[in-house]
């Protein structure tokens, strides 16, 4: 008896205990009630304020949609197909419809589990707290941060309707790979309206939001499958679908949408583009302001060049003996495509893949463009020296007196030379001590104006060595660049806006495409010619092998140790520019040790960029200027030669430029036994 | 009343099971019922912060993103109403001058062709010459591909650039400053006499010996100094004196005609070539010397 008595006493004072802790428990939560009451936030009227920031939307030059920053694309829930409504309710918070915010059953066995349960965690929030914890709360985990969302969602229960709370959550659900709100998620992931999802397309979708990354079904799709079937259990569990469509909907094969690949190949371009909108407007305006950009970006050349580079460097993994799997040390690749009567930019890759490395090499690298920088050399000689193509030189040793610093002595690339021969053939056969004797007579500032006429803004050192590109350039430079000679010396600075205009349409700003004169357009066509010349019989006649048949010049670029290899050209039309190299200061050799140059690393990727985007175009030639002559000379002499004369050479000359042999350089320069007398009477 | 404990399990019993303890019992399991029946909790809690929602902070992710929309919105808002100021003021330019005067070094402004060529042809034609010649502007507009003119100012200059529907560049014209200023000068009606123009006062001619002067010229100075001849032809009032400057502004000397209309006394200011000019007064003061400022007004001399 006295052990039922003890056993009483104790239940009873069990029982004041806890009637004394629940009245504490109910007191702090009074008491805490107030505290945090000035500090919850103000709740929206309307709810649908939350998806009513405009997006930026940029544009491509053809007027198609190729990026979308901030905003949200919202549906009413009348647009949502009713399979992702219940996949959600079923998966999220099956009693949504009978709570007033708070789940309370699921709440006490939530605390009881965490509490008497170690090391298990379980969540209770309902769709509201998600929607509140979304709206208004980090992502930071405590208590009151729960107790404050927990009022808030019993304020949205009782200021909404369920439909408008059930809208708003559904309309800002991440899920991942950038998709915000099931709309986005829909055509991003299926291709198709929210309004249009399968029962077994709504359940993936409605597995995502637990932890998008992790089931992210481009890269896990076997994980997302599986959690797609624990959703579909759940919906049939609730009595949202028979258990038998639920295990039909499991076993449908589920065709992914390919990530929108315009946007993702055109990502570099479209860093760029965002980059001057906020240096223009601020991050604040491009992200919350509505923007409509329209770019000049071609998406098919976009998409043609970034499949010709990353094929191309693929065929260089190869034959530099570089696995896949060993990214950071395989080559990175770089090409600018700029039409030359505008300089608008129209397609550019900035490396080799835009998730591995968001750095754009097209625009922010400067790396050294070797031989590639001879047409400002040319250029700044025939310009103030009155030299020609038809000017003798002699490919010979040269030592060239620097002040204060060891005297220059370039090099050419095969390490042999050649004696006199014509302007023209040093220039196509990339002879440097040519170069380096031309750049000695015109001087450096010469090629330097020559470069910045033509819209090189990077500096460049006033040394000799410029006139082997000793000074670091980036392919848009470059491409555009060699725009100048393309139209005959009328420079166009490059752009990638045309037009921005906001959310309602009125133009904030637009851009006049303006020429400047700015080269000798008889000089220029001189230089073209001779560009063309590396096109078809000189370092870049890899163009022609590769099957590229229209009317081009261009120039190759190989640095020291084949850190670099370029190919620049143009047609009448697009000038391109395309880099291939190592980011850290590694040269390209190949397996057998040999060297990758320009005409072998960049140039086929250039012809195979160039074939793709002439396809069926027209071959336009160069416009020649009305003073231009064209005469055959012996490219060893300089003389004129007869049309049947085997080896003779086609020049271009203005008007009071004659064949007659004139050698470049004083005589003391000359070597030995080549009289100048003789040679050049 | 005293409190005890009991004694025994029957008065635990009856203790227990007491009406007070059943319906307090009863009243706890009702509202606890309630509770997860109807939530009236969450509603009470509910309806209060509902009614305090507007006193509290407008604090969070989604106000802070409101924010940012609302401050976009109103930088882009002065973005736009500074450029369409402008442009309205460009559009309903009756002059160069205006439209020069609206510029501002951030933005441009745009109006069509027509409405250039309109302003255009408002110039004196010394002006008008030196800013684009006639031909030149006659050659782009005959292309058919001249749409619209972009106004920019650049420092203390002008820049005008006819474009096409692309807005390329077909012609890039610039109106220096000191050719902004004779814009800006001109003042080609104003009621009043040529005394009360100072640089004017100091030459003043009968218009009969101005005309007979100007007449006797080469054709290359007339033109010089009188580009448009029609023009002042078209106003079909008597010329009554003329006025020449002493100052030349980068090569040009204003001339004032004036005249009378309807009982008004007007004059007309134009800009002439300064070796012009300077040939014109060698043959003028040879002939006489300017009427002093007392001499009366002969209106013998007509045009």
């Amino acid at each position: 008896m006295s052990f039922a008595f003890g056993l009483l006493r104790k239940l009873r004072l069990l029982f004041y205990l806890s009637v004394l802790f629940a009245g504490i428990a109910a007191a702090a939560a009074v008491g805490l009630f107030f505290v945090v009451l000035e500090e919850l936030p103000k709740i929206p009227h309307p709810l649908s304020r939350i998806i009513e920031t405009p997006p930026t939307e940029i544009f491509a030059a053809d007027g198609q949609r190729v990026m979308v920053l901030g905003g949200r694309e919202a549906v009413p829930l009348s647009r949502v197909s009713h399979h992702f409504i219940n996949a959600v309710i079923a998966t999220e918070d099956h009693r949504f419809w009978d709570h007033h915010g708070i789940d309370k059953l699921r709440t006490l066995k939530a605390l009881y589990v965490t509490f008497f349960e170690p090391g298990k965690i379980q969540g209770a929030s309902t769709i509201t707290q998600q929607l509140a914890k979304n709206l208004f709360f980090s992502f930071e985990r405590s208590w009151l941060r729960k107790f404050k969302e927990m009022l808030v969602a019993v304020q949205i229960e009782s200021s909404y309707s369920k439909e408008e709370i059930l809208e708003a959550y559904v309309n800002q659900i991440a899920f991942g790979v950038g998709a915000y709100g099931i709309e986005q998620a829909a055509h991003i992931f299926f291709g198709v309206p929210a309004a249009d999802l399968t029962l077994s397309e709504a359940a993936l979708l409605a597995g995502l939001p637990k932890s998008p990354t992790r089931y992210n079904p481009y890269r896990h799709f076997e994980r997302a499958r599986q959690r797609q079937r624990i959703v579909l259990i759940r919906m049939a569990d609730v009595g949202y679908v028979p258990p038998e469509d639920a295990r039909t909907a499991a076993q449908q094969e589920l065709v992914l949408e390919p990530l929108r690949s315009s946007a993702r190949s055109g990502s570099y371009f479209l860093d760029l583009v965002i980059d001057s909108l906020e240096t223009q407007y601020g991050a604040q305006v491009v992200y919350h302001g509505g923007l409509k950009v329209f770019t000049t970006l071609d998406p098919q050349l976009q998409a043609w060049a970034v499949a010709s580079v990353q094929d191309g460097l693929a065929t260089l993994d190869g034959e530099l003996g570089v696995l896949k799997a060993e990214a950071d040390r395989r080559p990175q690749g770089a090409l600018a495509a700029v039409e030359t009567r505008s300089g608008a930019v129209k397609a550019m890759v900035g490396g080799r893949d835009y998730a591995e490395t968001e750095y754009n090499r097209a625009v922010y690298s400067q790396r050294l463009p070797g031989s590639g920088f001879k047409p400002f050399v040319y250029y700044a000689a025939f310009e103030t020296e009155n030299l020609h193509p038809a000017t003798v030189a002699v490919d010979r040793p040269v030592r060239i007196p620097v002040v204060g610093a060891r005297d220059w002595e370039p090099q050419n690339f095969s390490r042999r030379y050649r004696g006199p021969m014509i302007l023209k053939r040093a220039f196509t056969q990339s002879v440097n001590t040519i170069a380096a004797q031309i750049v000695e007579q015109a001087g450096p500032d010469a090629v330097i104006q020559a470069a910045q006429k033509c819209g090189i803004q990077s500096p460049l050192s006033p040394v000799y060595s410029v006139a082997l590109g000793t000074s670091g350039v980036s392919p848009l430079e470059m491409a555009s660049a060699f725009a100048t000679f393309a139209t005959g010396g009328i420079r166009h600075d490059p752009f990638w806006i045309q037009r921005v205009e906001d959310a309602y349409g009125h133009v904030l700003e637009e851009r006049i495409v303006s020429g400047r004169k700015s080269l000798n357009p008889e000089i220029t066509y001189q230089v073209v010619d001779m560009m063309q010349a590396v096109i078809e019989n000189g370092t870049g006649e890899v163009i022609r092998r590769l099957g590229f048949r229209l009317p081009a010049a261009g120039k190759t670029g190989t640095t020291n140790d084949f850190r670099d290899a370029w190919f620049t050209g143009f047609t009448p039309t697009l000038s391109c520019s395309v880099w291939v190299g190592f980011d850290r200061e590694d040269g390209l050799r190949d397996r057998n040790g040999r060297g990758v140059t320009g005409g072998r690393g960049a140039a086929p990727i250039w012809a195979d960029f160039m074939k793709r985007a002439f396809e069926g175009e027209p071959a336009r030639e160069f416009p020649v200027p009305d003073n231009i002559r064209f005469t055959a000379v012996d490219p060893r002499t300089g003389k004129p030669a007869g049309p049947s004369d085997p080896g003779a050479v086609q020049v271009a000359l203005r008007p009071g430029q004659t064949p007659d042999g004139r050698i470049l350089g004083s005589p003391a320069l000359l070597p030995p036994g080549f009289d100048r007398r003789q040679e050049a009477p | 009343m005293n409190w005890s404990e009991p004694q025994d399990f029957r008065e635990w019993l009856s203790r227990l099971f007491s009406l007070r303890v059943i319906l307090l019992a009863i009243a706890v399991y009702s509202l606890a019922l309630a509770e997860l029946r109807f939530d009236w909790v969450e509603q009470m809690l509910g309806a209060y912060l509902a009614r305090t929602n507007s006193h509290r902070p407008q604090s969070g992710a989604i106000w802070e993103k409101g924010k940012d929309t609302l401050t976009a919105r109103k930088t882009l808002e002065q973005i736009v109403t500074d450029r369409e100021s402008t442009q309205r003021l460009a559009r309903g330019a009756e002059t160069l001058s205006e439209i020069a005067e609206a510029l501002v070094p951030s933005h441009g402004v745009m109006v069509s062709a027509a409405h250039f060529r309109d302003l255009y042809l408002e110039l004196p034609a010394a002006v008008a010459g030196d800013i684009a010649s006639p031909f030149e502007l006659l050659r782009i507009q005959s292309s058919g591909r001249w749409e619209r003119t972009y106004f920019r100012k650049f420092g203390r200059s002008i820049k005008i650039f006819l474009l096409d529907m692309e807005n390329r560049v077909l012609r890039e014209l610039t109106v220096p400053p000191d050719l902004l200023g004779r814009l800006q000068q001109r003042q080609d009606f104003s009621q009043g006499v040529l005394e009360d123009f100072p640089h004017l006062k100091n030459r003043i001619y009968r218009a009969g010996r101005f005309f007979e002067a100007l007449a006797d010229q080469p054709e290359e100075i007339r033109r010089s100094i009188l580009p448009a001849p029609e023009r002042i032809l078209a106003l079909s009032r008597p010329i009554t004196r003329v006025g020449v400057s002493d100052e030349a502004l980068t090569g040009f000397v204003d001339i004032g005609l004036e005249f009378e209309s309807e009982g008004k006394t007007m004059v007309m200011v134009l800009q002439a070539r300064d070796w012009a000019v300077w040939r014109l007064r060698l043959d003028l003061e040879a002939a006489a010397p300017p009427l002093p400022e007392e001499t009366e007004i002969d209106t013998g001399g007509t045009l």
